[in-house]
């Protein structure tokens, strides 16, 4: 199999304790200030965390981007559905951030990045669908992928539907097949009540080191410290 | 126009288009709205024409050369909320 390591990473955590490693935020309202406020003002608070992010590891807008979401833009979708039914018009900014590649969108506009962006939603799945994504495109020899994971807050209003709480968070990785930290597989004997991987997880992950569970995969992610 | 419809007109388009940093007078009744000027764009065009027809009862045709002179600068847009408001 192809080997994965890890170069280098950023994340926003805006419920999380302050770290000291600089590469976590915790602000509140991350300002987005890498986007010009004609197109900033678009991005919702994750895609402004995440485009900031993005801008610091892949500053030229070279970089194949993956961006996985299990949720995407749940606020704007699920507005858009309630006035739908209430027959009233939808706004075309709305509808258009709505997508789930939207903001990717965005930071390409924003840093002429011209290459290929693919969005994924995988049920749960996220880490697993990057990692196999970056894969495929390491295969086909490009040297260096950047793998987005975010989700955004769920409203409550569906919030219900869920089986496992969403904690708004993103994380960005700088992922290659060599020159980092090694990023192995492990298999996972006892799955137990684990949920699936979300960014928040990844974070503590990327943090502390040691094993990612992936409880559908029946494997974990190990992480040197 | 009088002064208190092209308060209201600027008012609406930062509210409609979630315009950042920008304040009743940075809008130029006679500057363009669209590319250069304000720095609008496609899809602000669109918000705009809901938001005409949603305050105004305004209902314009995307398609129309008509359009593109309403939408020319605030000027223009107050013109045409003048002559066809219904409410």
């Amino acid at each position: 199999m192809i080997p994965l390591t890890l170069r280098d990473w950023r994340a926003w955590q805006p419920t999380g304790t302050v770290s000291r490693d600089p590469r976590l935020s915790t602000e509140p309202r991350p300002k987005g200030t890498s986007v010009p406020a004609l197109l900033r003002r678009r991005l919702n608070i994750v895609g402004r965390a995440v485009c900031d992010m993005l801008a610091e590891l892949d500053p030229d807008g070279q970089s194949i981007i993956l961006h996985a979401s299990r949720h995407g833009d749940t606020e704007r979708t699920l507005e858009m559905l309630y006035a739908l039914n209430e027959g009233n018009d939808l706004s075309p900014a709305r509808f258009g951030m709505s997508v789930h590649n939207a903001m990717l969108g965005v930071h390409s506009i924003a840093s002429n990045n011209q290459r290929s962006l693919q969005a994924i939603a995988a049920g749960g799945n996220e880490v697993a669908a990057l990692f196999s994504e970056a894969r495929g495109y390491f295969a086909e020899g490009e040297p260096e992928i950047i793998a987005v994971f975010s989700e955004a807050s769920v409203p409550s209003r569906f919030s219900d539907h869920l089986d496992h709480p969403v904690d708004m968070a993103a994380v960005v990785m700088r992922l290659a097949t060599s020159d980092g930290i090694p990023i192995t597989s492990r298999p996972l004997d006892e799955v137990g009540s684990l949920r699936p991987p979300q960014p928040t997880d990844v974070i503590s992950w990327l943090l502390s080191g040691g094993n990612l569970p992936s409880p559908s995969q029946r494997l974990m992610w190990h992480l040197s410290p | 126009m009088t002064h208190s419809l092209e308060l209201e007109l600027k008012q609406m388009i930062i509210d409609t288009l979630e315009l950042e940093d920008v304040t009743p007078d940075d809008i130029d009744p006679d500057a363009p709205l669209f590319v250069e000027g304000l720095g609008l764009d496609s899809i602000d065009a669109l918000e705009l024409g809901l938001a005409l027809q949603k305050h105004y009862g305004i209902k314009l045709d995307a398609e129309s050369d008509d359009t593109r002179q309403h939408f020319a600068s605030l000027n223009h847009l107050a013109a045409l909320v003048e002559a066809r408001r219904v409410k």
